[in-house]
């Protein structure tokens, strides 16, 4: 079955070298806690190369930890990934550094330029 | 210690209190413990048998230490001690506080002690702005420790508050039944600890708690280090050198380590509310400190070039290549009800950080980092051309896309009311404001050298240069006000001139925007008696409609300014008026004890004979701390050229002698001296020829 995060990695592996990360080289996993365990997809970046590797690969660098729920709305660009970690909606291991690079990638969704303003709670 | 209120700080982490070291916060003010824009105690009151206590000394020692000596009784009437009771408290992951009970009778005493704690976890958005709570509390006491917590969904935060002594906890706070023998003394270690469900590192203990203080002899020996290896400024004012050795000590307490930038550091914007990363404040400040921490800079560069915009978020007002604006870590960013995680509303940031970036290179010589940094700054100049122009009129301006709870004002003027017309109208979005196209043309000319010196892209190099050409001829045309020779203050949303005489118009000569020939007149402005209050220039010109000497940008006199302003007429040879803004604003400072504040009142000088502080005014606040090193910058007319430090001295009248010693650069350390002509009474702190006289060379 076809997701977010499914069309996300999909993507990510069709890329090859990515200019906005250029200058990074580590390995980022994601993890989605509420599965049967087995579901961590790593990607490994080298100088903007990006590859993605299968699950069951050695420790990442960093590790993306979520529901299937955030990590799908994070790589739909629905959730922004730095709130989500600041919420604890989503846990980070390792390397922080990564992530910071890493969340260019997680596009903005079409929809939320147009209302994400306008639902946001007004300044009292 | 102004206003009764005791501040120590370590990195995003601070305690506000009063003097006896005791914290009872309302909703909106801003004391407590604080940690990532977040409260983790609004309520810290010691009782001894159901007495508030009386502080008779308060002492910060260090800016992450303060010892409170206190007796009981209260203040109004004559004590009689026959107990004394010390709390030293260090800060650090939340604090470390010793309580010590000292009997001075001959007889025994028993005695209750007590502590009330209690936090409403309140984001610091939420102090500011009074809002709800959307969560839920709920005290504990678990294995000995009193834990208060606050959840929110996924959301957790919790204070975990510990005694090494025996103590009767309840929900509420700690007991202590003691007997005092004769002359006999007690004493506990409290630790407070801020514990985060969101960093991975969830703090167990406080930084200081349980080694015997030997993290904080570290702590001391690096403010030792980092005061030792600073430039040594010798001079015949002693409040010069006052000044001086504050502003590196408070330099040193607002450097933060955001959790990316690998135990570097960079400049925090000031305390209580902006002890994170700003884009613009981090920017001004490392700029500041150039000839002082150079290694500021550096720091800022990297860690605002990680988290440079990608993409298109009108959430976060982001575009690719913008630089953010400010970070925070509290309950509404991590909601998305705020937007800055990061946010990016700001309009001169990216063409700054460029400006930086040579301006580092050129102290420096560190030609590894601007080749590092090749691609976040083709990416900031870019979007000055392209998301930063919304009208597309070859300017850059601003006009929010959150409209929400994004910023109006994207310039560092950034109150509601900063950027008038004469008549007093506000003019409509988007706004040019006239400092952003001096920005915006000086990153065009120090892109051009990096391009050509470090990145071999002589047609990037040719392009800008070119473009910084027109920008400067278009920029005189269409700003300049030709019946009252200065430049309008912005152009308004139909490209009409905002005319109102401001501070502004100093920036401009620092980016080097104004040709020659009208120089003169900007600072015959600038120096006259509309903006020259005598201790400085005020943001807005006595006589414009919405001028107010207490207005916050409309009238103040704001340190940061006049330090970027003095600085600029220097670069045109106007050396003496530099030298007197220079005086006047180092001069003002021995009113503040050394530490300038954020802003002080704009009213004339013969009229107040001392500057009159801001109301609420931030302190310390990172570039008025910046202020006076740059300003020592510019009376001794310091400037890196090829290898070499040009050392170009003129100084005020009253000032007879500065010697700033070992300023590191490219060229090593290089020693930098200065002599005056001192007219009067040398051994006066205070020198009121400063602000008067001719100055001399």
């Amino acid at each position: 079955m076809s997701d977010a995060l499914t069309d996300f990695l999909a993507d990510l592996a069709t890329r090859g070298h990515e200019p906005l990360l250029a200058k990074t080289s580590g390995s980022v996993c994601l993890e989605v806690s509420d599965g049967n365990g087995d579901e961590r997809k790593t990607v490994s970046i080298d100088k903007g190369q990006v590859a993605v590797l299968g699950s069951g690969d050695a420790a990442a660098d960093c590790t993306l930890r979520g529901s299937r729920d955030t990590l799908n709305r994070v790589a739909a660009g629905e959730v922004n990934a730095m709130a989500a970690v600041l919420r604890g909606a989503i846990t980070i291991e390792g390397n922080w550094e990564l992530l910071v690079r890493f969340q260019r990638l997680f596009p903005i969704a079409a929809e939320r330029n147009a209302t994400a303003a306008a639902q946001a709670t007004p300044v009292a | 210690m102004s206003d009764g209120v005791v501040k120590i700080l370590d990195g995003n982490t601070f305690v506000v209190s009063d003097r006896t070291g005791d914290i009872e916060a309302s909703a909106t003010d801003p004391t407590g413990l604080f940690s990532f824009d977040t409260r983790f105690l609004s309520k810290w009151v010691l009782t001894v048998d159901g007495h508030r206590l009386n502080a008779l000394s308060t002492d910060d020692l260090n800016y992450f230490e303060a010892h409170f000596f206190l007796v009981p009784g209260t203040g109004t009437v004559y004590v009689d001690a026959k107990m004394s009771i010390i709390r030293e408290r260090a800060v650090g992951d939340g604090f470390h506080e010793t309580l010590k009970l000292i009997n001075h009778d001959e007889k025994a005493i028993d005695t209750v002690v007590r502590i009330e704690a209690a936090s409403d976890f309140a984001d610091l958005f939420e102090v500011k702005d009074a809002l709800e709570k959307q969560g839920t509390y709920s005290n504990a006491v678990e294995d000995g420790e009193l834990v208060l917590r606050y959840e929110r969904d996924t959301f957790g935060r919790a204070t975990r508050i510990s005694s090494s002594e025996p103590a009767e906890i309840d929900e509420g706070g700690l007991t202590f039944d003691l007997h005092l023998p004769p002359h006999g003394e007690w004493s506990t270690d409290l630790d407070v600890v801020t514990a985060l469900r969101a960093f991975g590192e969830i703090h167990r203990r406080t930084k200081y708690g349980g080694n015997g203080g030997k993290g904080k002899s570290q702590m001391e020996a690096d403010v030792e280090n980092w005061l030792e290896t600073a430039p040594r400024l010798e001079s015949d004012w002693d409040s010069l050198r006052t000044t001086y050795r504050q502003s590196l000590i408070d330099l040193a307490a607002l450097r933060y380590s955001p959790p990316i930038a690998g135990g570097k550091s960079l400049p925090a914007a000031g305390l209580p509310w902006f002890m994170t990363m700003f884009g613009r404040d981090s920017i001004f400040t490392s700029l500041q400190a150039l000839p002082f921490k150079p290694e500021l800079a550096a720091t800022t560069l990297r860690v605002l070039g990680d988290w440079q915009g990608t993409r298109s978020d009108d959430f976060r007002d982001e575009d690719p290549g913008r630089i953010l604006h400010e970070m925070r870590y509290g309950e509404l960013p991590a909601f998305e009800e705020r937007p800055h995680s990061p946010y990016f509303g700001t309009a001169d940031a990216t063409p700054l950080y460029v400006v930086l970036l040579d301006e580092y290179e050129r102290w420096t010589g560190d030609g590894a980092l601007v080749r590092e940094l090749e691609y976040e700054a083709r990416a900031a100049l870019n979007w000055i051309d392209t998301h930063g122009d919304l009208m597309g009129n070859g300017y850059i301006s601003y006009k929010r896309r959150n409209e929400a709870t994004g910023l109006e004002n994207q310039c560092w003027k950034d109150s509601w009311d900063s950027i008038s017309f004469r008549d007093g109208r506000l003019p409509g979005f988007p706004r040019a404001t006239c400092e952003l196209q001096g920005y915006a043309y000086d990153a065009k000319v120090r892109g051009a050298r990096l391009a050509r010196l470090f990145w071999q892209d002589d047609d990037l190099a040719d392009r800008l240069e070119r473009e910084a050409a027109d920008l400067k001829e278009r920029f005189d045309r269409d700003f300049w006000i030709e019946d009252d020779e200065y430049y309008a203050l912005a152009l308004d949303e139909h490209g009409a001139q905002v005319d109102a005489l401001s501070s502004n118009i100093g920036h401009l000569l620092w980016s080097g925007i104004v040709p020659d020939s009208k120089a003169p007149a900007v600072a015959r402005h600038l120096m006259g008696a509309r903006l020259f209050s005598g201790w400085g220039v005020r943001t807005l010109a006595e006589g414009e409609a919405r001028y107010n000497p207490i207005g916050y940008h409309v009238g103040t006199v704001w340190p940061f300014d006049n330090s970027f302003i003095a600085w600029g007429l220097r670069r045109y040879g106007f050396k003496e008026e530099a030298a007197q803004i220079a005086a006047g604003i180092l001069d003002s400072a021995y009113y503040f004890q050394g530490r300038l504040p954020e802003a002080f009142g704009g009213y004339e000088r013969s009229i107040t004979r001392y500057p009159v502080e801001y109301p609420t005014a931030c302190s310390p606040q990172a570039w008025s701390t910046g202020t006076p090193l740059l300003l020592l910058r510019t009376m001794l007319g310091l400037e890196p050229i090829g290898e070499h430090l040009v050392v170009d001295p003129t100084l005020a009248g009253g000032i007879g002698q500065l010697e700033l010693l070992d300023i590191p650069g490219r060229w090593g350390r290089i020693d930098a001296f200065a002599r005056g002509r001192v007219h009067a009474d040398t051994a006066g702190r205070l020198r009121p020829q400063l602000a008067a006289s001719a100055p001399s060379s």
